[in-house]
């Protein structure tokens, strides 16, 4: 009788797994439910049936009828490196990195197929095989399994463009943490978090706008910034608050405003901004701009991926680290290696005048960088922004991008390094080192001094834009001159801050100024833009010389010093938002160069 | 034993079969529709009404023997509510809490806040105010010099409270006259004296001349609560609801209709009732006894969730208020504009708008809504979202 039962539930196990081999190529909403019951079942049957049966069958035929089938050992072999590999791939899993779980995958895998054999052979000697037949055509066709894949929560079809998403249709990022936690980290002190409520400017800038254009104007702005909002129907982007005061994400490490809200709310509620899923559940870009993508949440999930209890989190980690194919798929596209994917945000037209705010991808496909030709050549946006800098050089990170997963030799880092080193740097020294590294690469200053006249020349070498590229109507790239004469005398200067923090008049900038219709600076209200005032920006591999006269009587040898300094936004700027968000620091200002010259 | 094995594996894939089978041939439950007109004539019967579009008529909702409203007796309202002089250290009005700005038509507020050298706004009205929300958004109310109430009560709105029948969390208050004095003396709000009132407003020529038009005895304490109370009566504001109310079908989206429909049908409607929704009884919070002690989540999961919260409340009780007579006892809220006044609950514990509709739904009404039926009511909260109505009173004598 019991014998029966347990040819029933080998079989059982031996289907419920071959049905999960990459080959056959299972729909996703059986495979997923199959692959949980699998594990939960193999875990019962094997415990509590297989195990004492087994004991009780070696006692009843080898001890007491003294039968030795080799056969019979065999079986138990494989049983138990089935059982041992099983569990290695429940609770460790098959993530790539060790060999552990690439051997228990195989073991499992060849083994369950040579036990299957073993076990008709070693059935078949007893001529009994009508039984498990029947078990087996009862297990495929039992009605349970089949009914129990229809998930309606998963089958929902949305489109960002037209329909509207739930908060649960996204994955908090905190989720993600457990298995990226390094990723996790590396992303919650980068700009691509700080993006929305804890960014101060931004919080002023959408709010003005708002203000300024009507309050559905604020969706411009959110589309980039915000999308997990704007996709779920909110129309403003908000800030966490702690008791009275705004929350001090601006400061905060490893976002433990967002992991603590995760804990208590679950994904109930909505992760504001760009979270890992806005940017890894994109399956088209456009390159456009102005949000040109396609948000699409319908993607694979684990059995309980969706659970918001401990337990259920747990079991669905196992079942992804056991067979991460399907979770790896989801996540991750080819396009995300193209330049325009992240041109779908880093370019920005106003959307009703047209006017080019940002144009960052068109400067990249007009630059060098873009060598169609020569592939050896060619860089895209990742091989700057997303490769890890160390002692100011490019230095791929040679690691794993899951804990224990495949060991990379250039693990695309998640700093975002490009020029804001300064809100990413009050939470993280690494992330504003990244940043401040990646921006000491862009330029190089050559000097001279001929018939008088002082003539220095910037020349972008390292970016693959203009530089400074983005919002270049709130960059400050500028010369910082000061010449002495042989007795130590200051005789020209050029480029320093006034008392109010503000680069005085005259200095030379390399930055666009935006005008309005009547051909006035926009000041704070950049999509004001219509007329273009100034564009001193360096194009990409091009050299702008700046020349400033030196007095004629100056005593000779003259000491030169020129900085290239860098400031993130203008003092005005800082100075507007500190008046909403007063615990807001000034930027620094950051020396990219410096050069140090006599002339005799 | 072969058999029994058989037929006992037989019968209960016979059994599975039919439960399956059951399952998916009973049609799902029918949840009514209803078609617009009828949806409207359901909230109407309820007693659900628009806010009125004239002073006249306002008027006839709020207007009282004991304080006739005056056009006059509104403006001399509104200067005392946006002054600042009437708080001890003259840099808390009425509006300081209850924000909005004194220009209902001024779209320059944040601009002129950052261009400005010395600029008047505290750093969150800046933004806020163009909410018109009628509260500052705050945790726990501040009072001048930022003292904290002493329960740590949440600013409750002032727009459209004149619709309700109580006032304040715990419902003890029965008008906006009584409130204003309240706040005037209070430590943790304007801390002044009656005597100081006068006096402050007798310094003011201004003061002096519009107070004797308005009342027969001139300045006076109770005259200053009076005028404010003419002036918080006409602080009404209507959304996409009432137009949807007064027969517009394009006002309110499909969502936000199954929301109201759900809104009425759950029994929220029967403590949120009335043209203000809300502020018409003093209601039990929480009202289920089983979830004062546990948040238990019958799920499928692998493990029942179950979380222990606070005794007192569904959420922590910072100020340790227990409402009006310690008995849990609270005035229902006021649901106009409540999309806007977030934080949410006597402490404003509940930060977001869901969040507050599961904790009503769990602990009021002991229902687990699905989060469809949270989204479409928050849907629906939202069309109650409305600017102050600027009502015109030239024709009015």
């Amino acid at each position: 009788m019991r014998a029966i039962y347990i040819k029933f539930l080998v079989f059982v196990m031996f289907f419920t797994g071959v049905v999960q081999l990459k080959a056959l190529d299972f729909a996703w909403e059986y495979f997923r439910t199959i692959q949980a019951f699998h594990i939960i079942a193999s875990l019962i049957i094997t415990l509590f049936l297989v195990t004492p049966f087994i004991y009780q069958h070696i006692y009843k035929f080898f001890f007491i009828k003294k039968v030795n089938s080799i056969n019979g050992w065999l079986l138990l072999l494989i049983f138990f490196l089935l059982t041992i590999s099983g569990l290695y791939l429940f609770l460790a899993g098959n993530r790539g990195g060790d060999t552990f779980g690439i051997i228990s995958f195989n073991v499992h895998l060849y083994g369950s197929f040579a036990l299957i054999l073993f076990f008709i052979y070693h059935v078949l000697q007893k001529q009994n095989v009508q039984l498990s037949v029947v078990a087996m055509l009862f297990t495929i066709l039992n009605p349970a399994l089949s009914h129990a894949a229809t998930d309606k929560l998963s089958l929902i079809e949305t489109d960002a463009k037209t329909g509207i998403y739930h908060n649960e249709d996204f994955t908090n990022s905190a989720k993600c943490k457990s298995c990226h936690e390094e990723i996790f980290n590396q992303w919650s002190n980068s700009n691509h978090y700080h993006m929305t409520g804890s960014n101060p400017y931004y919080m002023v800038m959408e709010t003005l706008a708002g203000e300024v254009e009507g309050q559905e104007f604020r969706k411009w702005c959110m589309g980039c910034h915000n999308p997990s909002a704007l996709t779920t129907g909110l129309s403003k982007t908000t800030h966490p608050m702690q008791g009275n005061i705004v929350s001090d994400e601006l400061f905060e490490k490893n976002a433990k405003t967002l992991v603590e809200s995760f804990k208590s709310q679950g994904n109930f509620r909505l992760e504001e901004g760009v979270s890992c899923v806005t940017c890894h559940r994109i399956t088209e870009a456009k390159g456009k701009g102005n949000a040109s993508f396609k948000l699409s949440l319908e993607r694979k999930k684990y059995a309980f991926e969706d659970s918001d209890s401990g337990t259920g989190h747990w079991f669905s980690e196992k079942l992804i680290n056991s067979n991460p194919d399907a979770h790896k798929k989801s996540y991750m596209d080819p396009l995300y290696k193209q330049s325009k994917y992240c041109a779908s945000c880093h370019d920005e037209f106003h959307p009703k005048t047209g006017m080019k705010i940002v144009s960052t991808f068109d400067e990249w496909k007009k630059s060098p960088f873009n060598n169609q030709k020569d592939k050896t050549k060619h860089k895209t946006c990742i091989d700057c922004h997303m490769t890890n800098l160390k002692d100011g050089k490019f230095s791929p990170l040679k690691g794993t991008s899951t804990k224990g997963g495949v060991l990379k030799d250039d693990v695309k880092v998640h700093y975002f390094a490009g020029s804001n080193h300064f809100l990413s740097g009050l939470k993280s020294k690494t992330n504003e080192e990244q940043t401040i590294d990646l921006l000491k690469t862009s330029a190089k200053l050559d000097v001279d001094i001929k018939n008088g006249i002082l003539v220095i020349g910037v020349t972008n070498v390292g970016a693959g834009h203009h530089l400074p590229t983005g919002v270049a109507d709130f960059r400050e790239l500028w010369l910082d001159v000061s010449i002495k004469d042989k007795n130590g005398n200051l005789i020209f200067s050029s480029g320093k801050l006034k008392n109010d923090g503000n680069i005085e008049d005259g200095s030379r900038l390399f930055q666009k100024v935006f005008g309005d219709e009547e051909g006035k600076p926009v000041g704070l209200l950049f999509w004001k833009y219509k007329t273009l005032l100034s564009d001193t920006r360096i194009p990409s591999g091009e050299r702008r010389v700046e020349s400033f006269a030196i007095k004629q009587d100056a005593l000779y040898p003259l000491d030169v010093e020129i900085k290239l300094n860098f400031r993130i936004y203008p003092q005005w700027v800082s100075d507007a938002v500190k008046k909403v968000f007063p615990t807001l620091p000034n930027p620094p200002v950051v020396e990219l160069i410096k050069v140090i010259k006599e002339f005799k | 034993m072969k058999k029994l094995f058989f037929y006992t594996v037989l019968i209960a894939i016979v059994v599975i079969s039919t439960i399956l089978t059951i399952a998916l041939l009973t049609p799902s439950k029918i949840i009514p529709k209803y078609s617009d007109d009828k949806l409207r004539e359901l909230a109407l019967s309820k007693g659900l009404k628009p806010t009125p579009t004239s002073f006249e008529k306002l008027l006839e909702i709020v207007d009282s023997q004991e304080n006739p409203v005056t056009p006059q007796k509104i403006a001399l309202g509104a200067e005392l509510f946006f002054d600042t002089n009437l708080s001890k250290n003259q840099k808390t009005s009425c509006a300081t809490c209850h924000s909005f700005d004194k220009n209902l038509k001024n779209k320059k507020a944040l601009i002129s806040t950052l261009e400005e050298k010395n600029q008047k706004l505290t750093d969150c009205a800046a933004c806020h105010l163009q909410d018109q929300s009628g509260v500052d958004r705050f945790t726990f109310s501040e009072g001048d010099s930022a003292v904290p109430h002493p329960y740590l009560l949440n600013t409750q709105t002032i727009l459209n409270s004149s619709l309700a029948k109580y006032l304040t969390w715990s419902g003890e208050v029965k008008s906006i006259k009584e409130q204003s004095e309240n706040s005037l003396i209070a430590h943790h709000k304007m801390n002044m004296t009656p005597k100081e009132v006068e006096d402050r407003l007798g310094k003011n020529p201004a003061y002096v001349k519009s107070f004797q038009e308005v009342f027969k005895d001139g300045i006076s304490f109770e005259n200053s609560a009076k005028a404010i109370e003419a002036y918080a009566k006409t602080l009404i504001t209507r959304g996409a609801y009432d137009r949807f109310l007064e027969g517009d079908n394009e006002a309110m989206s499909h969502d936000a209709k199954r929301g109201l429909a759900n809104f009425i049908s759950f029994g929220c409607k029967g403590c949120h009732n009335g043209m203000s929704l809300g502020g018409q009884t003093i209601e039990r919070f929480p009202l289920r006894k089983f979830a004062q002690v546990y948040d238990f989540r019958p799920n499928l999961e692998l493990l029942p969730k179950i979380k222990r919260i606070d005794n007192e409340f569904p959420f922590e009780n910072s100020g340790k208020f227990l409402g009006k007579n310690n008995e849990h006892l609270f005035r229902v809220p006021i649901l106009r504009n409540v999309t806007k006044t977030s934080p949410y609950f006597h402490n404003g514990a509940v930060p977001k708008i869901r969040e507050a509709v599961d904790v009503m739904a769990k602990h009021q009404l002991g229902r687990h809504l699905t989060l469809t039926q949270i989204d479409e009511i928050v849907a629906f909260l939202h069309t109650l979202e409305g600017n102050i109505v600027e009502y015109d009173m030239k024709d009015y004598k």
